[in-house]
């Protein structure tokens, strides 16, 4: 079960993302893999007020009964074990990116910091928006190819070698999120000060 | 050429045959070069009934898709062979020029097999290949062998053994331009028993052209970006070497000193890279393509030369009690010129101390002797005196003297300058190497100390295991691509993924490298076992998994193995005793392999 140390990981990140706008009280859910098992939340845990008997383990391979309790996105967080070389995963509901993927298949970062970090993120679409084998395997296809992912309409994925990893990646894509909607708000040209940076809608 | 050339250069000594073969496609892609290449020919050419030093072993020289490509760091190639120190999987690889020039020459891999009947050198040109007589070349040091072959860093690079390589030390590195090393698990030995005293490689061929050129060069420019905004790569190395961790290691209470009997070096300031710039330094350098310029170019009464590196500051240094670095730099300098690993022969001499400390061998040897340390290098290389038995390294010579626990090895490598006490993921870094207890097959530096890409807790145990099989396999792919490490400690898989992908012209994500970096690591192992590794052999010394830190920042810690290696199975895949389940080398394509 769950040790301490890596419960004090969960703690800390559940209550930033929380105070940091990326979700609602419920909203969202955050894994890591621990050999062959996933620790997931539970549904319906509070990302601020995280417990340890909020987490659940089960098993990547197969199913078992920790699938009763588990976040309704453990088909998905599975999946991206399955896929990838991720250790951890966060899904949470970022606002500011959800309102852009609403009108595009990208976002490309305009600011120097979210151009270092994250250069593009794909925005993919699924019919049933939540926990859906369809919705498990677009995500994780994705994320083959970049660390964060939006699905619109709904929020991001994102993973990483560690909790925090993920969660860096989350934050700077609200931040790029934020900064693009206050460009178009001032309605003024973009002068652009980084070279290449035509090909970022190529990564 | 778009990343590979197809061909593989194939010299048998013993027939004297030279002949060229196909690199097969699809070898190619599951392995891409370097490392892994390596080790999927080893599989096919050396079983378990070859001894090390036989003529039926082999020497694989590769090179990787990237190599020579102008890539930042694409100047490295790799050494495979079974190792004469562990007799498991030996692999090594090196900077400096000879890798770039053998790419150059139109190979991606040269073979060579059996055994002159006297001391030879080859000479591989565009043209081919030529053994030629090494008579007046054998006994001679690495330095005078490489000048006289006729060493010029743009067009002729030459790889040599030095006398320690011609007297089979088990520690023998193989070296190229003057004074970079294929140094661990015996390489040196391997090319000894051959009788071939260098290889000398002069490429006319136009470097590894790119299929997207304008992608490629984008990829350029955002590597280079990275590596000139991070403090490690564009200020702390270019200043003060890869030294500029001993200090680190050190508050951390991880900087084994003394035969690890502690974790903390009472002088280490005086063996660290700020000290070394403010006294032996003469200048810094870099290999071929490489904007980081770790290289150190030191100079004293006896000598100028590259180093020392870090590891080699620690073994003559923490590791026997000795905080002279002008003797430290000295004893560098010889082991250079014999051809020998720094790390095994500064560890043995550790080793050694403690057995002459403990009265279980005769003789002046004690910690912090600086005035013996070239000597006894000399003697190892030349295998007189008690160096004749140290030659084999640390494990036989302790097991000698009935103290096989002093000997701190894995798999009879010894073990390099981080205590795992103080980083219980290092720890099973050790414990798991596939060649041997080592730092450069998954290092955990960057996560456990320098916070690359993050600080974790280094006494933490649950999850660390997946962790440390990812660098294992993200240090895979570095390995097979062929670059340098340091490059990946800012830039991610992804970027060399997407550099491949221009270079080739064809799509690599990281996840696709990622795999092969599994696969070479699956393969490894399932080569270990056919040589007989089992289970037990994934441990670490005694001391370090029963003797706590006696005082520091990691007093009361051991390395707490047994919870991690059952959670590291589980996550590769493996079953309880560490045998790949038949699901995951299906997932490979490596089922074939075994029945």
């Amino acid at each position: 079960m769950i040790d301490e140390r890596l419960f004090e990981q969960f703690r800390y990140i559940g209550r930033d993302i929380f105070d940091a706008g990326l979700t609602s009280s419920h909203g969202g859910n955050m894994s890591v893999r621990v050999g062959d098992r996933i620790i997931i939340k539970r549904r319906g845990a509070q990302f601020r007020r995280l417990k340890i008997e909020d987490f659940v383990e089960t098993k990547l391979y197969e199913k078992d009964s920790g699938v009763a309790r588990a976040s309704t996105e453990l088909i998905v967080h599975r999946e991206i074990y399955l896929r990838t070389s991720a250790l951890a995963v966060i899904h949470c509901h970022p606002r500011t990116a959800i309102a852009l993927s609403l009108s595009r298949d990208e976002i490309i970062p305009i600011d120097n910091e979210g151009s270092y970090l994250l250069r593009k993120i794909p925005v993919v679409s699924v019919e049933f928006a939540s926990g859906s084998r369809e919705m498990a395997e677009t995500i994780a296809e994705a994320l083959q190819g970049y660390k964060i992912i939006m699905q619109r309409g709904h929020g991001c994925f994102s993973i990483g070698e560690t909790l925090e990893d993920a969660y860096q990646w989350v934050s700077a894509l609200e931040e790029v999120s934020d900064i693009i909607l206050r460009h178009q708000l001032l309605g003024e040209p973009l002068i652009e000060y980084r070279k290449h940076s035509d090909s970022y809608s190529k990564w | 050429m778009e990343g590979w050339n197809y061909k593989i250069l194939d010299i048998d000594l013993s027939a004297k045959t030279i002949t060229e073969q196909p690199l097969d496609e699809g070898i190619a892609r599951h392995f891409l070069g370097g490392r892994g290449l390596g080790v999927r020919l080893l599989w096919d050419l050396v079983g378990p009934d070859v001894e090390p030093l036989s003529p039926e072993n082999v020497l694989i020289f590769s090179t990787g898709p990237l190599t020579a490509s102008g890539s930042q760091t694409s100047n490295r190639f790799n050494v495979s062979a079974k190792s004469p120190l562990t007799g498991g999987v030996l692999h090594a690889n090196s900077g400096g020029w000879w890798g770039m020039q053998l790419k150059r020459t139109g190979y991606d891999a040269l073979i060579v097999r059996g055994k002159a009947d006297e001391p030879v050198w080859i000479e591989i040109t565009t043209d081919g290949a030529t053994i030629k007589d090494a008579a007046h070349l054998w006994g001679k040091g690495v330095f005078e062998t490489t000048e006289l072959l006729g060493q010029d860093n743009n067009k002729r690079n030459v790889l040599c053994i030095g006398p320690a390589g011609e007297y089979l030390s088990l520690m023998a590195a193989i070296m190229n331009d003057r004074e970079r090393a294929l140094a661990r698990g015996g390489p040196g030995a391997v090319m000894g028993s051959k009788n071939l005293k260098a290889i000398v490689v002069a490429g006319k061929q136009k470097k590894n052209q790119s299929a997207d050129r304008e992608q490629f060069k984008f990829m350029l420019y955002e590597t280079g970006k990275l590596l000139k905004a991070s403090p490690l790569t564009s200020q702390a190395f270019p200043e003060f070497g890869t030294s500029v961790v001993m200090n680190l290691i050190n508050e951390i209470g991880a900087l084994p000193t003394r035969n690890f009997q502690e974790s903390q070096f009472e002088h280490a300031e005086k063996i660290s890279g700020e000290h070394l710039a403010e006294t032996i330094l003469v200048k810094n350098q870099a290999c071929w393509a490489c904007p980081i310029t770790c290289t150190r170019i030191s100079k004293t009464e006896a000598g100028e030369g590259e180093g020392p590196e870090f590891e080699t500051a620690w073994s003559f240094g923490a590791q026997c009690g000795v905080d002279d670095l002008e003797a430290i730099f000295e004893a560098n300098m010889v082991c250079n010129d014999m051809g020998m690993d720094t790390i095994s022969v500064g560890n043995t001499i550790g080793c050694a101390m403690e057995l002459a400390e403990r009265g279980l061998i005769e003789g002046d040897l004690r910690f912090g002797r600086a005035d013996l340390l070239m000597g006894i290098v000399g003697d190892i290389a030349l295998r007189r005196g008690l160096g004749a038995e140290m030659a084999d390294g640390s494990y036989r010579f302790a097991d000698k003297y009935g103290a096989p626990e002093l000997s701190m090895t894995g798999k009879k490598l010894e073990l390099p300058a981080y205590d795992p006490r103080g980083m219980q993921g290092q720890g099973l870094v050790y414990a798991t190497g596939n060649r041997g207890a080592c730092h450069e097959t998954g290092n955990m530096l960057g996560p456990e100390v320098l916070a690359i890409p993050r600080l974790i807790d280094r006494f933490a145990n649950q999850g660390k295991a997946g962790i440390v099989a990812n660098h294992q396999d993200t240090a895979a792919v570095v390995d097979s691509l062929v670059l340098c490490k340091f490059t990946n400690m800012v830039v991610s898989v992804e970027f060399f993924a997407r550099t491949l992908s221009a270079v080739n012209g064809s799509n690599f994500t990281a996840d696709d490298l990622m795999k092969v970096g599994e696969r070479t690591w699956n393969m490894e192992r399932l080569y270990n076992l056919r040589e007989g590794f089992t289970k037990a052999d994934d441990t670490l010394p005694k001391r370090l998994l029963e003797e706590p830190v006696a005082e520091g920042p990691s007093q009361g810690h051991t390395v707490r193995l047994e919870g991690m290696l059952e959670e590291y199975y589980q996550f590769r895949g493996w079953d309880e005793d560490g045998v790949p389940k038949q699901k995951k080398l299906i997932e490979l394509g490596l089922d074939a392999m075994v029945d």
